[in-house]
Protein backbone atom coordinates (compact mmCIF):
# COMPACT_ATOMS: atom_id res chain seq x y z
CA UNK A 1 0.00 0.00 0.00
CA UNK A 2 1.07 3.63 -0.70
CA UNK A 3 2.37 5.42 2.31
CA UNK A 4 4.01 8.70 2.62
CA UNK A 5 5.83 10.26 5.49
CA UNK A 6 6.87 13.59 5.93
CA UNK A 7 8.50 15.89 9.34
CA UNK A 8 5.69 18.55 10.28
CA UNK A 9 7.33 20.44 13.31
CA UNK A 10 8.13 17.83 15.92
CA UNK A 11 6.24 15.26 14.60
CA UNK A 12 6.50 12.68 12.06
CA UNK A 13 3.22 12.21 10.04
CA UNK A 14 2.51 8.98 8.21
CA UNK A 15 -0.49 8.86 5.63
CA UNK A 16 -1.50 6.06 4.12
CA UNK A 17 -3.70 5.39 1.48
CA UNK A 18 -6.61 3.18 0.42
CA UNK A 19 -7.92 0.51 2.12
CA UNK A 20 -6.44 -1.76 5.32
CA UNK A 21 -7.57 -4.47 4.83
CA UNK A 22 -7.02 -8.38 5.09
CA UNK A 23 -4.66 -7.94 1.71
CA UNK A 24 -2.74 -4.71 2.96
CA UNK A 25 -2.82 -4.73 7.01
CA UNK A 26 0.63 -6.88 7.19
CA UNK A 27 2.18 -4.08 4.84
CA UNK A 28 0.40 -1.41 6.88
CA UNK A 29 1.70 -3.08 10.15
CA UNK A 30 5.29 -3.05 9.04
CA UNK A 31 4.80 0.55 7.79
CA UNK A 32 3.70 2.15 11.13
CA UNK A 33 6.64 -0.54 13.02
CA UNK A 34 9.00 1.73 10.81
CA UNK A 35 7.45 4.74 10.86
CA UNK A 36 7.96 4.43 15.09
CA UNK A 37 11.50 3.64 14.95
CA UNK A 38 12.11 6.30 12.31
CA UNK A 39 10.07 9.05 14.81
CA UNK A 40 12.31 7.80 18.17
CA UNK A 41 15.53 7.97 16.16
CA UNK A 42 14.79 11.42 14.77
CA UNK A 43 14.09 12.10 18.60
CA UNK A 44 9.92 13.07 17.40
CA UNK A 45 7.83 12.63 20.73
CA UNK A 46 5.04 12.19 18.31
CA UNK A 47 3.94 9.84 15.03
CA UNK A 48 -0.14 11.64 13.73
CA UNK A 49 -1.46 9.19 11.54
CA UNK A 50 -3.17 11.04 8.66
CA UNK A 51 -6.51 8.88 7.74
CA UNK A 52 -7.45 11.49 5.17
CA UNK A 53 -6.60 9.18 2.43
CA UNK A 54 -7.89 6.28 4.32
CA UNK A 55 -11.15 4.62 2.74
CA UNK A 56 -11.62 1.86 5.36
CA UNK A 57 -9.79 -0.46 8.06
CA UNK A 58 -10.65 -3.61 9.25
CA UNK A 59 -10.26 -4.97 12.41
CA UNK A 60 -6.52 -5.68 11.74
CA UNK A 61 -5.71 -2.45 10.46
CA UNK A 62 -6.48 -1.59 13.84
CA UNK A 63 -5.24 -3.76 15.90
CA UNK A 64 -1.92 -2.96 13.90
CA UNK A 65 -2.79 0.41 14.99
CA UNK A 66 -2.55 -1.06 19.24
CA UNK A 67 0.81 -2.63 17.90
CA UNK A 68 2.63 0.11 16.80
CA UNK A 69 0.92 2.15 20.40
CA UNK A 70 2.43 -0.67 22.10
CA UNK A 71 5.69 -0.05 20.24
CA UNK A 72 5.50 4.00 20.85
CA UNK A 73 5.30 3.45 24.34
CA UNK A 74 8.32 1.58 24.99
CA UNK A 75 10.14 4.06 23.01
CA UNK A 76 8.38 7.44 24.32
CA UNK A 77 6.59 7.90 20.96
CA UNK A 78 3.02 9.06 21.39
CA UNK A 79 0.40 8.08 18.11
CA UNK A 80 -2.01 10.47 17.39
CA UNK A 81 -4.84 9.95 14.64
CA UNK A 82 -5.78 12.89 12.36
CA UNK A 83 -8.69 13.43 9.99
CA UNK A 84 -10.94 10.50 9.59
CA UNK A 85 -12.98 10.57 6.78
CA UNK A 86 -17.17 9.81 7.96
CA UNK A 87 -15.79 5.74 7.45
CA UNK A 88 -13.58 5.69 9.67
CA UNK A 89 -14.71 7.93 11.86
CA UNK A 90 -17.35 5.81 12.50
CA UNK A 91 -15.18 2.61 12.35
CA UNK A 92 -13.22 4.39 15.10
CA UNK A 93 -16.70 4.62 17.26
CA UNK A 94 -17.73 0.97 16.43
CA UNK A 95 -14.66 -0.30 17.68
CA UNK A 96 -14.33 1.91 20.51
CA UNK A 97 -10.82 2.81 19.30
CA UNK A 98 -11.86 6.94 19.41
CA UNK A 99 -11.11 6.17 23.71
CA UNK A 100 -7.46 4.67 22.91
CA UNK A 101 -6.10 6.93 20.79
CA UNK A 102 -6.89 10.96 20.48
CA UNK A 103 -8.81 11.98 16.85
CA UNK A 104 -7.98 15.40 15.84
CA UNK A 105 -10.23 16.99 13.19
CA UNK A 106 -6.95 18.04 10.79
CA UNK A 107 -3.79 16.86 10.11
CA UNK A 108 -0.92 19.91 11.27
CA UNK A 109 0.65 22.35 8.74
CA UNK A 110 3.51 23.06 11.03
CA UNK A 111 4.53 22.59 14.82
CA UNK A 112 2.52 20.56 16.91
CA UNK A 113 -0.99 18.71 16.92
CA UNK B 1 -30.23 -28.38 11.76
CA UNK B 2 -32.02 -25.66 14.40
CA UNK B 3 -29.94 -24.08 17.16
CA UNK B 4 -31.57 -23.41 20.37
CA UNK B 5 -29.84 -20.75 22.85
CA UNK B 6 -30.00 -22.41 26.32
CA UNK B 7 -27.66 -19.81 28.09
CA UNK B 8 -25.26 -16.92 26.25
CA UNK B 9 -24.20 -14.83 28.99
CA UNK B 10 -20.43 -15.26 30.11
CA UNK B 11 -18.54 -15.54 33.44
CA UNK B 12 -21.39 -15.30 35.57
CA UNK B 13 -25.34 -15.75 35.23
CA UNK B 14 -27.42 -12.54 35.38
CA UNK B 15 -30.70 -11.29 35.74
CA UNK B 16 -32.60 -8.08 35.03
CA UNK B 17 -33.03 -6.38 38.42
CA UNK B 18 -36.46 -5.00 39.53
CA UNK B 19 -35.60 -1.23 38.62
CA UNK B 20 -34.24 -2.32 35.13
CA UNK B 21 -37.77 -4.17 34.35
CA UNK B 22 -39.88 -1.25 35.38
CA UNK B 23 -37.80 1.01 32.94
CA UNK B 24 -38.59 -1.08 30.29
CA UNK B 25 -42.34 -0.71 31.53
CA UNK B 26 -42.68 2.90 32.11
CA UNK B 27 -40.40 3.51 28.30
CA UNK B 28 -43.22 1.03 26.51
CA UNK B 29 -46.05 2.91 28.24
CA UNK B 30 -45.11 6.53 27.11
CA UNK B 31 -43.96 4.85 23.33
CA UNK B 32 -47.81 3.21 23.33
CA UNK B 33 -48.97 6.79 24.85
CA UNK B 34 -52.31 7.76 22.93
CA UNK B 35 -52.57 4.72 21.18
CA UNK B 36 -55.64 3.25 20.58
CA UNK B 37 -54.73 -0.66 21.72
CA UNK B 38 -57.75 -2.52 22.54
CA UNK B 39 -56.80 -6.07 22.23
CA UNK B 40 -53.82 -8.23 22.73
CA UNK B 41 -53.42 -8.52 19.22
CA UNK B 42 -53.03 -4.77 18.86
CA UNK B 43 -50.59 -4.81 21.96
CA UNK B 44 -48.28 -7.47 20.31
CA UNK B 45 -48.23 -5.90 17.11
CA UNK B 46 -47.29 -2.68 18.95
CA UNK B 47 -44.64 -4.46 20.92
CA UNK B 48 -43.43 -6.21 17.75
CA UNK B 49 -43.77 -2.67 15.49
CA UNK B 50 -42.85 0.16 18.37
CA UNK B 51 -40.03 -0.90 20.80
CA UNK B 52 -36.54 -2.40 20.40
CA UNK B 53 -35.71 -5.60 21.78
CA UNK B 54 -33.84 -4.20 24.25
CA UNK B 55 -37.61 -2.43 25.00
CA UNK B 56 -39.61 -5.49 24.48
CA UNK B 57 -37.44 -8.13 26.05
CA UNK B 58 -34.11 -9.58 27.52
CA UNK B 59 -31.20 -11.15 25.73
CA UNK B 60 -31.03 -13.24 29.64
CA UNK B 61 -28.50 -13.94 31.46
CA UNK B 62 -28.18 -17.78 31.77
CA UNK B 63 -24.26 -18.98 30.82
CA UNK B 64 -23.15 -20.83 27.87
CA UNK B 65 -25.58 -23.73 26.59
CA UNK B 66 -26.35 -24.07 22.99
CA UNK B 67 -28.32 -27.12 21.62
CA UNK B 68 -27.80 -28.40 18.00
CA UNK B 69 -30.84 -30.73 16.60
CA UNK B 70 -30.25 -32.10 13.35
CA UNK B 71 -32.95 -34.07 14.10
CA UNK B 72 -30.55 -36.97 15.46
CA UNK B 73 -31.51 -39.69 17.64
CA UNK B 74 -29.45 -38.20 20.50
CA UNK B 75 -29.20 -34.91 22.04
CA UNK B 76 -26.38 -32.52 21.06
CA UNK B 77 -25.47 -29.64 23.44
CA UNK B 78 -22.06 -27.32 23.77
CA UNK B 79 -21.45 -26.70 26.80
CA UNK B 80 -23.20 -26.94 30.52
CA UNK B 81 -23.49 -23.39 31.77
CA UNK B 82 -26.37 -22.53 33.80
CA UNK B 83 -28.61 -22.88 30.77
CA UNK B 84 -28.32 -26.66 30.82
CA UNK B 85 -31.15 -26.67 33.42
CA UNK B 86 -33.47 -24.94 31.56
CA UNK B 87 -32.30 -27.16 28.70
CA UNK B 88 -33.24 -29.91 30.59
CA UNK B 89 -36.59 -29.25 31.31
CA UNK B 90 -37.58 -28.39 27.95
CA UNK B 91 -35.62 -31.49 26.56
CA UNK B 92 -38.03 -33.96 29.49
CA UNK B 93 -41.31 -32.09 28.38
CA UNK B 94 -40.81 -32.61 24.28
CA UNK B 95 -40.52 -36.28 24.63
CA UNK B 96 -43.60 -36.83 27.29
CA UNK B 97 -43.99 -40.59 28.72
CA UNK B 98 -40.37 -41.21 26.86
CA UNK B 99 -37.55 -42.34 29.69
CA UNK B 100 -34.05 -42.02 29.01
CA UNK B 101 -32.23 -40.70 25.69
CA UNK B 102 -28.38 -40.17 24.80
CA UNK B 103 -27.01 -36.19 25.35
CA UNK B 104 -24.02 -36.02 23.44
CA UNK B 105 -22.21 -32.88 25.44
CA UNK B 106 -19.11 -30.62 24.33
CA UNK B 107 -17.66 -28.87 26.21
CA UNK B 108 -15.03 -25.53 24.97
CA UNK B 109 -13.49 -26.05 28.42
CA UNK B 110 -14.02 -26.46 32.32
CA UNK B 111 -14.43 -23.42 33.54
CA UNK B 112 -16.92 -23.06 36.02
CA UNK B 113 -19.52 -21.06 33.31
CA UNK B 114 -19.13 -23.69 31.39
CA UNK B 115 -19.82 -26.71 33.90
CA UNK B 116 -21.86 -25.43 36.54
CA UNK B 117 -25.76 -26.05 35.18
CA UNK B 118 -24.99 -30.26 35.44
CA UNK B 119 -25.50 -30.33 39.10
CA UNK B 120 -29.44 -28.80 38.09
CA UNK B 121 -29.31 -30.93 34.61
CA UNK B 122 -32.74 -33.11 35.54
CA UNK B 123 -32.32 -36.04 32.54
CA UNK B 124 -29.29 -37.43 35.13
CA UNK B 125 -31.18 -38.18 37.51
CA UNK B 126 -32.73 -41.00 35.24
CA UNK B 127 -31.07 -44.58 34.94
CA UNK B 128 -32.18 -44.78 31.37
CA UNK B 129 -30.40 -41.30 30.13
CA UNK B 130 -26.48 -41.62 28.87
CA UNK B 131 -24.46 -38.70 28.90
CA UNK B 132 -21.23 -38.81 26.78
CA UNK B 133 -18.52 -35.55 27.60
CA UNK B 134 -17.01 -35.07 24.62
CA UNK B 135 -14.12 -32.69 25.57
CA UNK B 136 -10.00 -31.83 24.60
CA UNK B 137 -9.64 -31.63 28.12
CA UNK B 138 -8.28 -35.12 29.59
CA UNK B 139 -9.37 -34.04 33.10
CA UNK B 140 -13.09 -33.20 32.17
CA UNK B 141 -14.61 -36.11 34.58
CA UNK B 142 -12.15 -34.67 37.26
CA UNK B 143 -13.59 -31.33 36.94
CA UNK B 144 -17.40 -32.49 37.07
CA UNK B 145 -16.64 -34.44 40.13
CA UNK B 146 -15.08 -32.08 42.00
CA UNK B 147 -18.17 -29.30 41.44
CA UNK B 148 -20.29 -31.95 43.17
CA UNK B 149 -17.65 -33.03 45.83
CA UNK B 150 -18.84 -32.18 49.80
CA UNK B 151 -18.50 -28.34 50.51
CA UNK B 152 -19.16 -27.31 47.14
CA UNK B 153 -22.41 -29.23 46.50
CA UNK B 154 -24.59 -31.58 48.68
CA UNK B 155 -25.55 -34.33 45.85
CA UNK B 156 -21.77 -36.08 44.71
CA UNK B 157 -21.48 -36.89 41.59
CA UNK B 158 -21.38 -40.67 41.92
CA UNK B 159 -24.95 -40.25 43.04
CA UNK B 160 -26.40 -39.40 39.32
CA UNK B 161 -28.14 -42.77 38.30
CA UNK B 162 -27.76 -41.44 34.29
CA UNK B 163 -24.62 -43.48 32.61
CA UNK B 164 -22.11 -41.04 31.96
CA UNK B 165 -19.27 -41.91 29.75
CA UNK B 166 -16.15 -39.22 29.27
CA UNK B 167 -14.34 -39.43 25.51
CA UNK B 168 -11.63 -37.38 24.80
CA UNK B 169 -11.33 -35.66 21.57
CA UNK B 170 -8.28 -34.63 19.40
CA UNK B 171 -8.20 -31.15 17.55
CA UNK B 172 -8.17 -31.27 13.71
CA UNK B 173 -9.67 -35.21 13.30
CA UNK B 174 -13.03 -35.60 12.32
CA UNK B 175 -15.36 -37.90 14.33
CA UNK B 176 -18.88 -39.29 13.02
CA UNK B 177 -21.27 -39.44 15.99
CA UNK B 178 -24.59 -40.31 16.15
CA UNK B 179 -25.13 -38.98 12.21
CA UNK B 180 -22.58 -35.65 12.99
CA UNK B 181 -19.69 -35.04 11.98
CA UNK B 182 -17.43 -33.02 14.51
CA UNK B 183 -13.95 -31.34 14.34
CA UNK B 184 -12.63 -29.20 17.18
CA UNK B 185 -9.90 -26.44 16.84
CA UNK B 186 -7.47 -25.38 19.61
CA UNK B 187 -8.34 -21.66 20.97
CA UNK B 188 -6.30 -19.15 22.90
CA UNK B 189 -7.72 -18.82 26.36
CA UNK B 190 -6.61 -19.23 29.93
CA UNK B 191 -6.27 -23.08 30.66
CA UNK B 192 -6.52 -23.77 26.84
CA UNK B 193 -10.53 -23.85 24.99
CA UNK B 194 -11.84 -25.68 22.01
CA UNK B 195 -14.39 -24.66 19.31
CA UNK B 196 -16.39 -27.43 17.48
CA UNK B 197 -17.74 -27.27 14.04
CA UNK B 198 -20.65 -29.52 13.58
CA UNK B 199 -21.86 -30.76 10.44
CA UNK B 200 -25.35 -32.71 9.70
CA UNK B 201 -26.01 -35.49 6.90
CA UNK B 202 -27.13 -32.78 4.86
CA UNK B 203 -24.12 -30.77 4.68
CA UNK B 204 -25.33 -28.30 6.92
CA UNK B 205 -22.55 -26.87 9.58
CA UNK B 206 -23.08 -24.59 12.87
CA UNK B 207 -19.30 -23.19 14.57
CA UNK B 208 -19.23 -23.30 18.34
CA UNK B 209 -16.39 -20.74 18.83
CA UNK B 210 -16.47 -19.22 22.39
CA UNK B 211 -13.84 -17.95 25.36
CA UNK B 212 -11.17 -17.46 21.91
CA UNK B 213 -9.39 -14.70 22.41
CA UNK B 214 -7.80 -13.19 18.70
CA UNK B 215 -4.94 -11.60 20.30
CA UNK B 216 -2.74 -8.55 18.45
CA UNK B 217 0.29 -10.97 18.71
CA UNK B 218 -1.27 -14.13 16.81
CA UNK B 219 -2.97 -12.00 14.24
CA UNK B 220 -1.05 -14.07 11.40
CA UNK B 221 -2.47 -17.52 13.15
CA UNK B 222 -6.15 -16.15 12.00
CA UNK B 223 -5.63 -18.23 8.83
CA UNK B 224 -6.83 -21.25 11.00
CA UNK B 225 -10.13 -19.94 11.53
CA UNK B 226 -11.04 -18.59 8.59
CA UNK B 227 -10.52 -22.37 7.91
CA UNK B 228 -12.59 -24.03 10.20
CA UNK B 229 -15.26 -21.55 9.58
CA UNK B 230 -15.46 -22.08 5.95
CA UNK B 231 -18.89 -21.84 4.26
CA UNK B 232 -20.33 -22.53 7.42
CA UNK B 233 -24.48 -21.70 7.63
CA UNK B 234 -24.08 -20.05 11.08
CA UNK B 235 -20.75 -19.16 13.46
CA UNK B 236 -21.57 -18.88 16.96
CA UNK B 237 -18.68 -16.38 18.51
CA UNK B 238 -17.51 -14.85 21.66
CA UNK B 239 -18.23 -11.23 21.29
CA UNK B 240 -18.14 -10.07 25.00
CA UNK B 241 -15.44 -7.03 24.15
CA UNK B 242 -15.42 -4.33 22.13
CA UNK B 243 -12.24 -4.88 19.48
CA UNK B 244 -10.45 -1.41 21.65
CA UNK B 245 -11.69 -3.32 25.10
CA UNK B 246 -9.74 -6.59 23.35
CA UNK B 247 -7.03 -4.72 22.78
CA UNK B 248 -6.21 -2.96 26.36
CA UNK B 249 -7.40 -3.43 29.48
CA UNK B 250 -9.04 -7.01 28.74
CA UNK B 251 -5.95 -7.92 26.71
CA UNK B 252 -5.59 -11.43 27.59
CA UNK B 253 -9.05 -12.42 29.24
CA UNK B 254 -9.72 -15.23 26.56
CA UNK B 255 -12.34 -13.41 24.89
CA UNK B 256 -12.81 -11.91 21.49
CA UNK B 257 -14.28 -8.87 20.10
CA UNK B 258 -17.71 -8.18 17.35
CA UNK B 259 -15.43 -6.54 14.85
CA UNK B 260 -13.16 -9.49 14.73
CA UNK B 261 -15.83 -12.04 14.28
CA UNK B 262 -17.63 -10.44 11.81
CA UNK B 263 -13.93 -9.87 9.56
CA UNK B 264 -13.01 -13.40 10.27
CA UNK B 265 -16.72 -14.62 8.93
CA UNK B 266 -16.74 -12.43 5.82
CA UNK B 267 -13.24 -14.04 4.94
CA UNK B 268 -14.59 -17.23 5.33
CA UNK B 269 -18.05 -16.40 3.58
CA UNK B 270 -20.14 -17.84 6.11
CA UNK B 271 -23.68 -17.24 5.91
CA UNK B 272 -24.67 -16.13 9.54
CA UNK B 273 -22.98 -14.80 12.91
CA UNK B 274 -24.96 -15.22 16.42
CA UNK B 275 -23.09 -12.51 19.02
CA UNK B 276 -22.41 -14.70 21.97
CA UNK B 277 -20.98 -14.93 25.62
CA UNK B 278 -22.14 -11.30 26.61
CA UNK B 279 -20.73 -9.56 29.37
CA UNK B 280 -22.46 -9.96 32.57
CA UNK B 281 -21.52 -5.96 33.28
CA UNK B 282 -23.59 -4.90 29.71
CA UNK B 283 -27.25 -4.51 30.57
CA UNK B 284 -29.89 -4.95 27.54
CA UNK B 285 -29.29 -1.58 25.86
CA UNK B 286 -25.31 -2.19 25.94
CA UNK B 287 -26.07 -5.76 24.12
CA UNK B 288 -28.34 -4.44 21.63
CA UNK B 289 -25.65 -1.03 21.15
CA UNK B 290 -23.14 -3.43 20.46
CA UNK B 291 -25.70 -5.12 17.86
CA UNK B 292 -26.37 -2.36 16.31
CA UNK B 293 -22.49 -1.15 16.05
CA UNK B 294 -22.09 -5.00 14.58
CA UNK B 295 -24.79 -4.39 12.05
CA UNK B 296 -23.02 -1.41 10.78
CA UNK B 297 -19.56 -2.54 10.35
CA UNK B 298 -21.22 -5.54 8.73
CA UNK B 299 -22.26 -3.33 5.68
CA UNK B 300 -19.05 -1.09 5.71
CA UNK B 301 -16.51 -4.10 5.57
CA UNK B 302 -18.87 -6.02 2.96
CA UNK B 303 -17.14 -6.83 0.09
CA UNK B 304 -19.77 -9.82 -1.49
CA UNK B 305 -22.95 -11.43 0.03
CA UNK B 306 -24.17 -10.17 3.36
CA UNK B 307 -23.30 -11.59 6.48
CA UNK B 308 -26.45 -11.90 8.79
CA UNK B 309 -25.72 -10.76 12.20
CA UNK B 310 -28.01 -11.64 14.86
CA UNK B 311 -27.63 -11.17 18.57
CA UNK B 312 -27.81 -14.41 20.00
CA UNK B 313 -30.25 -14.35 23.45
CA UNK B 314 -31.41 -16.90 25.84
CA UNK B 315 -34.34 -19.27 24.39
CA UNK B 316 -33.76 -17.70 20.22
CA UNK B 317 -33.97 -20.35 17.92
CA UNK B 318 -32.15 -20.39 14.07
CA UNK B 319 -33.42 -22.79 11.77
CA UNK B 320 -30.61 -23.38 9.07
Amino acid sequence: MQVTCVRIGDSLVVAPEGRVDESTWKDFDSQLAGAVVQASRDGLPTLIIDLSRLDYMSSRGLRALTSAGQQGRTVGVTIRLAAPNEVMREILEISRYDRLFDIDDNVPTSGGP
Amino acid sequence: MIVRFWGTRGVLPVAATAAQVRTKVANALLAANGLDLKSRKDIARFIDENLTFAGRATYGGATSCVEIDAGNSSFFLCDMGSGLREFGLDALARRPGVRGGKYNIFLSHLHWDHIMGLPFFLPASDPNTQIVIHSCHGNAEQALRRQQAEISFHRPFEEWAADFHFITMQAGQDYVIDGMTVTAIAQDHPGASFGYRFTDGAGRSAVYSTDCEHNIDDMYQEDAFVAFFANADLIIADTMYSLAATSSTKENRGHSSNLVAIDLCRQAKAKRLALFHHDPLHDDAEIEQMHEDSLRYEKLSRDGAPLEVLCAYDGLEVAL
